[in-house]
Formats: structure tokens, C-alpha cells, sequence
């Protein structure tokens, strides 16, 4: 099957009952994608698969052929990092950080569907990834720092 | 003006000193440090120490760059995984594994008695339901599980105790070979005289609380990877103590402490539940030596939830005596905790003891082993649970008083440690009640009239103390490259609270280097010099006052060396942003000036922890505050606010020290809204080992949270002023959250956590 991750294109021979989590991990060596429950509980594989975001936990690798998928290790471009990551370092918005990839990848999920979230918004949006060091407050708030940063930013060029 | 480090003075030798460990107080010998660096006093001008700088691999962690423990991929490893008993007792008649082993990629099977026995592996009896009864290896972990599955075995249940009373019933089954209840049980403390502070009480008020077993729950399972190369073996492990997996794998395997390596650069969270080697490490461990391959171990989630530790339940009968002013007169506590096959006597009654200023205490503990699984720390053990037993009688106490719940503590309050009698290095409960009455505006709320809406606000409160000084032994290098870059090496680990920042901190400030230069190395038993276990709120007091010492004697090293260079003598330098100055001149060096002179001469400072001061006693205080609203339709509780402060000395990051506030009272509020293990009483065995059945908050059950610190710094303590503070926030919160639901409904509360059903079921006992 192909696959493009991050913009790099795969050739991939997946056994039938591998998940999009096991090939990311596990063939194409992208670590950052978690596996916390393995079974679509906690949000730390989160992913996106042609821009919907999905937990790689519980999607089949098959199933994604020739689509386009976003991992964390995709967020960055040449090195700089993207707003998200930025705000995330700005309001420590990652403690031990093992959830943090899915957290970014929902995040950048809600951001590209809703330009400017409302706080309940992003509750609701952000609370299929579970943050067991409670950073929940942070992540907000850099969501919400990235959101008014690019609305402004929008308004301005309006 | 910064203060000259004193020169080096012969160690004078060892003394004898206590340190405070998850709530017990233990005595060690250590030797005195050659020179301890003169306490940075409240006054102290520190530039770096105390500034939010961002957390030092914040990088790593947004990018995926950190490498987790399952992350870690070694050539030709293999996996392996552990099948587990699905009965809660019973003998194993018959174990059949050929199906396993004939399957294609399967390497090799442990099953019962192939463990040796210092590992207590795999024996032929089943003492609680998730106990480990055989492990596979195998090319992937797909056909592990798969060959797990084909395992066949046969076993005869026996009775089993799952509750503390079916433990000490008359013929109740045999927990433990050496009987049900441990050595220590029932756990008697007293000071004063009961009988008469209950004689003396104007109110006397009887309640009885149960708090629930909670679980961890790190996001990250535990895990292990093993690998010998000859007689060395290296193990990388989701760990809170690298040297205590060290020193236990070394014990279990045999092997002398210098054949056994612990890695651990980034943990998914650890709670109290990642503090030494586990079943997953020695399969890992022993596998990987009988194939001659690298084997890695994780737990599946339901094996993390049903297997890793867990807070035990506790249920706490209660009698507070008071005068009608609300000075207590006695506080008396009976508890019974069930601590699951092993643990240790983590109950609550400590809290009892140390909270309030009572010359009549007198608790008893009972402990028992039960047929579940064993107890593990879990963030400030024992205290969670006896804050949510005496915070809450406390609630109901002023109530019956007709007082303001925080004037009974004002009351109540006590400037000395009530339990050995001795001052505090520095205790600021006082204005943690205050400022946080007042950023909350307490009166005001607790003034609003109870309403008879459906959906009803109440306010709430409760406060908290915690051991916690940190501790000998640590020991830390700081060292100065010949590019001047600066590195702390220590044997310590950093579990997402900010180890790594806050040490290059300290050592940044002490240098007089720029926080850029410094980079700390932490979390390899083999090439640093030993730290303890993150657990206790320990590391930042404990090891930050051995960078400390490091860092200064480096700095007087450097000066040697620059004072010639500067045409100077050392006492006229000082160091600020990398740069030595001949203080009152514009002559000045870089460092990086002074290394390449140096060039491969290398300026290592070596420091230690100093014992703790004597007679006196170290904590952390703080108060919250909390409203929430209550459905009384429906019994769901909506926790609108939480005011927390807390007084825990100096605060080296206050950013990364807030996010420990925060996590602490998330924590604290799934324990009193949500979390719960259920164990099937028939059956013995959990119903609930999955995340989605075992609820943790998640961001829309996060409330407005204002959490803050105290300024103040506790030079007694230790000289760098700071204590611990990871563990302090969850413990008032279940108490703060319950007397806020109590105060919407007009209802009394005795049990976590709230969950609709049973505020439904105090509503309805009051009408």
C-alpha cells in the first residue's frame, strides 16, 4: 500500500490486522505517536488522516492507502517550529509530555476546522486526550493564544 | 552583592540525620559536606533562581524528538508480555504451554516455577486477580499475545478476602503465609489524653468517611527494555528511581550493583506508582539473557490498571471534641485500610496528627492483606485520604459551631509541630488561609443564600500540610567544558515536574553562568553519581542543594584560575552571565576566556546534600478553595473554581511549580468526583481496568483554577530555601470540592467520590 506521512511518500506491506498506530511506530520509526491505551481511551495516538483527526489506536493501517497523514513529527517545517508547538513551550504547556503529540495533533485538528474557538469549544474539542499530569489548564491556554494571535492576524489583513 | 563561597574545609565526618519520605520519617548517616554554601535568605538577589524560564526540554516533548521508554528500539529486540490470573485465588493444578511455544516467532515461555525465586515471579499459587502467571516472548508483541492466548492452564480457586473484615474474620482464608494483617497492625499513636480531651469538649461530633481505591494512571504504561552485552546488563525503564530498579534488579538477578545500568531520560508520569522494578522489568531482564537479545516489556493498559499500584481504600471513624469557641479539645481516629497482597502502612492517621493544634490525638490504625492488588505511593499517601476524614468533620464541626469553617482553622492552627513538639523551619499556613480567602472572596460566597433551584452553587474549603524537607543522601558534578559549556551531572530523574530546569537553574545561578550555558545530564545509574527517588516531593530539596554546592565549588575553581589570568585575587572576582569580573573594575573574562586557557584541564565542582537541620520540623502548607454547582435533578456536580495557595519556600520555576499545582488539583478533583476501582465481590476480580471505565478528568471537567504560591523562602530548611511541592495540591481538594457540594445541598457527605448516584442518595436520606 502507499502511504504519505508527513509529506514523504511509503510503499508499506502492512500485515492485515496492523493498525495506523503499529506502522507509524513501528515500521516507519515515528516514535511520537503514543500508544497509552491502545484502545481509543486516552487520545496519545491521535493523528490525522487526510485532515480528520482519528486515533491511530483504532484505525487499520489498510485502510488509510494513498491517503495522507500528520503526525507530530510533521508540525514542524525546516526546523521552525509551528505556532502550536511555540505556544506549548510558551505556557508549559507539556509536563511529562507523553500525551502531548495527540494534544497538538487535536489541537491543530480544531484550530484548521474552527479559526477562532470559543472556550467551550475547545473543552469539548480537546477532551478525547487525556492528560493524567493535569496540564489541561496550559493546553487551553495556548490553544486559545494561537486562535486570537491568528484571528487578530486574519482581522488585520481584512 | 553576591556572597563568597566559603574555601573547602576538612569533612568532619558523618552524622546522623532524619529525612521525610512519603510520610515516614527515616534516620540516615551522612557524611557532612566539606563546605556548605551560606542559605539563600528571602532577601537574597537572584536573577535566575526563581524566574519562569520555559521548561528546558519543552523541544523534545512538542516535536516527538522525546524518547519514551517504549520508544526505545535496540537491534534484533524482541517482545515480550505477561498473562495474567483472571481469578482472584486459587492453586495452579496444570500449566500447558506447547501451544504457545509450537507457534511461529514465539522464542520462549515462563510459567510457573520457571522464575527465580527472588524475582516472586510466576509461583504456582494465584493471590489476586492481575497477578502475573506467565510471560512470552516473542518476535512481535502481536504473536506474544497471540501465543499468551494459547497458554493453557488449569487452576483450582480457592476462597479469597477481598475486604478488610472477610481478612480478620474467624477462619478467613490465608492471605499471606505470614498471616493477614502486617506486623505493625493496628498502628497506635497518642499524644496527651483522650479520654479527658473528650471530657473536656463542649460539642462532640461523630462521622465516619471512606475514601475509594484510586488508581495512577499514567497515560504512559510501565515498561522495560533489557539487554546484556556478556555479563552487563543495561535496562531503560519508565522509572521514578533509576537506582532503586538498579538495586532491585541486582538483588533479584544476583548480580553485583555494578553489572546492572539504568536508564531513564522521559517517563509518561509515574504518580508514586514507577518507584522500582516491576514484573515487566525482570521478564524483560531474564528473557533477554537466556536469548541473547534485547527483549522489551510494556504493560498493556488493562494490566496498568489492574496491576501497578493503586491509593488504598480507607474508612475513618471519626470524634472531634471542641470547646463552643472551636478550640479542639480531641481528635480521635479509628481506621481500617485494606492495602490489597503487599504494601506498606500508608494510612491516614498522620494527617491527624500534624494538621491542628490538639493536645489529645489518639488514632488507630488497622491494616489487613487482601486477595487485590498491592498498594503502591500515590501522591501524597496516606494524607489524600486523611485530609478528606478530618477536613471534612472539620466542615461539619463548624457547621454544628455555627463558625466560618476557616475560623476553625484559625483557631486551630499551630506554630509548632504538634506531633514531636518542635518549631517549623518556616510555616506560612496562615496567609495561604488568608490570601486565599481573599483572591477567592470566601465571606462574600459563603454569605450567598442557599438557593432552591434546581441547580445550586456552594463554596467550600480545606487545607493540608505535608512533610517534606527532602534529603541526604544526593550528590551532584557541575563541569565546565573547554567551550565553557556547562553541564550538571546527577543521578536523579525528571517524571515531567522540571528536574532538568530547575537543577540548571540552581546551578546556573550559583555559576554566575547564563541559564543557556548549563544543561543538566540526569537519569544514568552508570555514569552519574547517585540521586534517590523522585517520590516524596523530595528531588528539588534534595538534590538542588548538592548543584548547588557543585556549582559553587566549580565557581571557586574557575576563580583560581582566572585570578591570575585577571591579575586578581580569587576573593575579588565575581561571575554574572558567563563572565568573571574583577568586582570594582572593568576587568573582565569570559568563561569561555578562562576554559580555552584551560584547555583540557577541566573544572569539576562536586557537591552533596547535607543532613537536615535538627529539632526542626519541614513542610508544606496551603489551602483551597472551591465552588461548584450541583444538579439536584440529575446529582452532577460541576466544579465551577478553584482557589489554591500554598506555602512551599522558595520557588525556583514558578511557572513549572504552578503546573504542579494544577495537576495536583485535577487529580484531587477526578478523586472526589469520579474515580473509583470496583472490584466484583463474588468474583474478586476489577470491573473497571480501562480508562474509559475508570474516569480522569478530562479538559471539560477543568474548572477556572487560580493557583498560587506564598512568597517566602525557608533558609532553615536547606540553603537553597526550597521544599517540596509536587504532592501538597491534591491533598485538600476532595475535601475542599465535597464541603462545597455539602454547602449547595445543605446535605452531609462522608464518601468519594461524588458520583450522581450517591449525591442522589445523600439528597434523599436528608429529605
Amino acid at each position: 500500500m502507499q502511504l504519505i506521512v508527513n509529506n514523504r511518500r511509503y510503499d508499506l506491506r502492512p500485515v492485515p490486522s496492523s493498525t495506523l498506530l503499529d506502522v507509524l511506530r513501528e515500521d516507519l520509526a515515528l516514535t511520537g505517536t503514543k500508544r497509552g491505551c491502545d484502545r481509543g481511551e486516552c487520545g496519545a495516538c491521535s493523528v490525522l488522516v487526510d485532515g480528520r483527526l482519528v486515533y491511530s489506536c483504532l484505525t487499520l493501517a489498510l485502510a488509510c492507502e494513498g491517503t495522507s497523514v500528520l503526525t507530530v513529527e510533521g508540525l514542524a517545517s525546516e526546523g521552525t517550529l509551528s505556532p502550536l508547538q511555540q505556544a506549548f513551550i510558551a505556557h508549559d504547556a507539556a509536563q511529562c509530555g507523553f500525551c502531548t503529540p495527540g494534544q497538538l495533533i487535536a489541537a491543530h485538528a480544531l484550530l484548521a476546522q474552527v479559526g477562532d474557538p470559543s472556550d467551550d469549544e475547545i473543552r469539548e474539542a480537546m477532551s478525547g486526550n487525556l492528560c493524567r499530569c493535569g496540564t489541561y489548564p496550559k493546553i487551553a491556554r495556548a490553544i486559545r493564544e494561537v486562535a486570537q494571535t491568528r484571528a487578530q492576524g486574519a482581522g488585520d489583513a481584512a | 552583592m553576591p556572597r563568597k563561597p566559603k574555601g573547602p574545609k576538612p569533612v568532619t565526618g558523618f552524622v546522623q540525620t532524619t529525612v521525610e519520605v512519603e510520610g515516614r520519617t527515616e534516620t540516615r548517616v551522612v557524611e557532612v559536606p566539606a563546605f556548605e554554601p551560606p542559605p539563600w535568605g528571602e532577601q537574597q538577589e537572584l536573577h535566575i533562581v526563581g524566574a519562569r524560564l520555559p521548561r528546558r526540554d519543552a523541544d523534545e516533548k512538542v516535536t516527538g524528538r522525546a524518547r519514551y521508554t517504549a520508544d526505545t528500539v535496540r537491534p534484533g529486540m524482541l517482545h515480550a508480555v505477561i498473562l495474567r490470573s483472571r481469578v482472584a485465588r486459587g492453586n495452579i493444578t496444570h500449566c500447558d504451554t506447547a501451544h504457545a511455544l509450537a507457534l511461529p516467532g514465539v522464542f520462549a515461555v515462563l510459567g510457573p516455577g520457571d522464575a527465580p525465586d527472588r524475582t516472586r515471579l510466576f509461583p504456582r499459587t494465584i493471590d489476586y486477580a492481575g497477578q502475573p502467571v506467565a510471560a512470552v516472548c516473542a518476535e512481535s508483541e502481536r504473536v506474544a499475545w497471540r501465543a499468551a492466548h494459547a497458554i493453557a492452564l488449569t487452576i483450582e480457586t480457592t476462597p479469597f478476602a477481598l475486604t478488610l473484615r472477610d481478612a480478620t474474620a474467624p477462619g478467613a482464608p490465608r492471605v499471606r503465609r505470614k498471616g493477614n494483617t502486617p506486623e505493625a497492625s493496628p498502628l497506635v499513636a497518642s499524644r496527651g489524653d483522650i479520654a479527658a480531651g473528650l471530657a473536656a469538649a463542649e460539642v462532640v461530633l461523630q462521622r465516619s468517611y471512606h475514601t475509594p481505591v484510586a488508581l495512577h494512571t499514567a497515560i504512559e504504561p510501565h515498561g522495560a527494555v533489557a539487554e546484556w552485552e556478556g555479563e552487563q546488563l543495561t535496562i531503560w525503564e519508565s522509572t521514578q528511581g533509576i537506582f532503586r530498579v538498579r538495586d532491585n534488579v541486582a538483588r533479584a538477578l544476583e548480580l553485583p550493583l555494578s553489572r546492572v545500568r539504568v536508564i531513564k531520560q522521559y517517563m509518561g508520569g509515574g504518580f508514586g506508582a514507577k518507584n522500582g522494578a516491576g514484573p515487566h522489568t525482570y521478564v524483560a531482564a531474564l528473557f533477554a539473557r537466556t536469548l541473547g537479545r534485547p527483549v522489551r516489556c510494556l504493560n498493556d493498559r488493562e494490566a496498568e490498571q489492574s496491576d501497578s499500584g493503586n491509593r488504598p481504600s480507607t474508612t475513618q471513624h471519626v470524634t472531634l471534641g471542641a470547646k463552643r469557641d472551636g478550640t479542639l479539645t480531641a481528635i480521635k481516629l479509628t481506621a481500617e485500610v485494606p492495602l490489597g497482597i503487599s504494601g506498606w502502612e500508608g494510612g491516614p492517621a498522620q494527617f491527624y496528627h500534624e494538621m491542628y493544634a490538639c493536645a489529645n490525638v489518639h488514632t488507630e490504625e488497622q491494616f489487613a492483606y487482601v486477595n487485590t492488588s498491592g498498594m503502591q505511593a500515590f501522591r501524597a499517601p496516606g494524607y489524600v485520604e486523611g485530609a478528606f476524614g478530618l477536613e471534612s468533620a472539620m466542615n461539619t464541626l463548624a457547621d454544628t459551631l455555627g463558625m466560618d469553617p476557616l475560623e476553625l482553622r484559625r483557631r486551630n492552627f499551630t506554630d509548632r509541630d504538634p506531633r514531636r513538639d518542635r518549631p517549623y523551619s518556616a510555616n506560612q499556613l496562615l496567609s495561604c488561609y488568608e490570601q486565599g480567602a481573599r483572591r477567592f472572596g470566601w465571606a462574600a460566597a459563603r454569605r450567598v443564600p442557599r438557593s432552591t433551584s434546581r441547580v445550586r452553587r456552594g463554596v467550600g474549603m480545606a487545607g493540608q500540610i505535608w512533610p517534606t524537607g527532602g534529603g541526604p543522601p544526593a550528590y551532584a558534578f557541575v563541569r565546565l567544558n573547554p567551550d565553557a559549556s556547562i553541564e550538571v551531572l546527577s543521578g536523579t530523574q525528571d517524571l515531567g515536574t522540571g528536574a532538568r530546569t530547575v537543577l540548571a537553574q540552581i546551578a546556573a545561578e550559583s555559576l554566575g553562568a547564563r541559564f543557556a550555558d548549563v544543561r543538566a545530564v540526569i537519569g544514568d545509574t552508570q555514569t552519574l553519581p547517585y540521586a534517590g527517588n523522585s517520590w516524596g516531593s523530595m528531588t528539588t530539596a534534595s538534590v538542588g542543594p548538592a548543584v548547588r554546592m557543585a556549582a559553587e565549588d566549580a565557581r571557586r575553581q574557575l576563580f583560581d584560575a582566572a585570578a591570575a589570568m585577571l591579575d586578581a585575587t580569587p576573593d575579588a572576582l565575581e561571575s554574572r552571565d558567563s563572565l568573571v569580573v574583577v568586582r570594582d573594575t572593568d576587568r573582565s573574562m569570559t568563561f569561555a576566556d578562562v576554559t580555552k586557557r584551560l584547555g583540557d584541564v577541566m573544572i569539576i565542582g562536586k557537591g552533596s546534600r547535607g543532613p537536615n537541620p535538627d529539632g526542626l520540623a519541614i513542610a508544606t502548607f496551603g489551602a483551597q478553595f472551591a465552588e461548584v454547582e450541583v444538579d439536584t435533578a440529575t446529582g452532577i456536580i460541576r466544579v465551577l473554581r478553584i482557589v489554591a495557595a500554598h506555602d512551599a519556600g522558595r520557588i525556583i520555576n514558578p511557572t513549572l511549580a504552578e503546573s504542579q499545582l494544577e495537576g495536583g488539583i485535577l487529580q484531587g478533583l477526578g478523586m472526589a468526583l469520579f474515580e473509583e476501582r470496583v472490584i466484583d465481590r463474588f468474583l474478586g476480580v476489577p470491573l473497571n481496568s480501562t480508562i474509559h471505565d475508570y474516569k480522569i478528568p478530562v479538559m471539560a471537567d477543568v474548572p477556572e483554577i487560580e493557583a498560587f504560591f506564598v512568597p517566602g523562602a525557608d533558609p532553615a530548611a536547606n540553603h537553597t530555601g526550597a521544599r517540596g511541592l509536587a504532592e501538597p495540591p491534591i491533598i485538600p481538594t476532595a475535601p475542599a470540592i465535597s464541603a462545597a457540594v455539602a454547602h449547595a445541598l445543605g446535605v452531609e457527605l462522608s464518601e468519594i467520590p461524588l458520583t450522581p448516584w450517591r449525591v442522589l442518595a445523600a439528597m434523599q436520606a436528608d429529605a
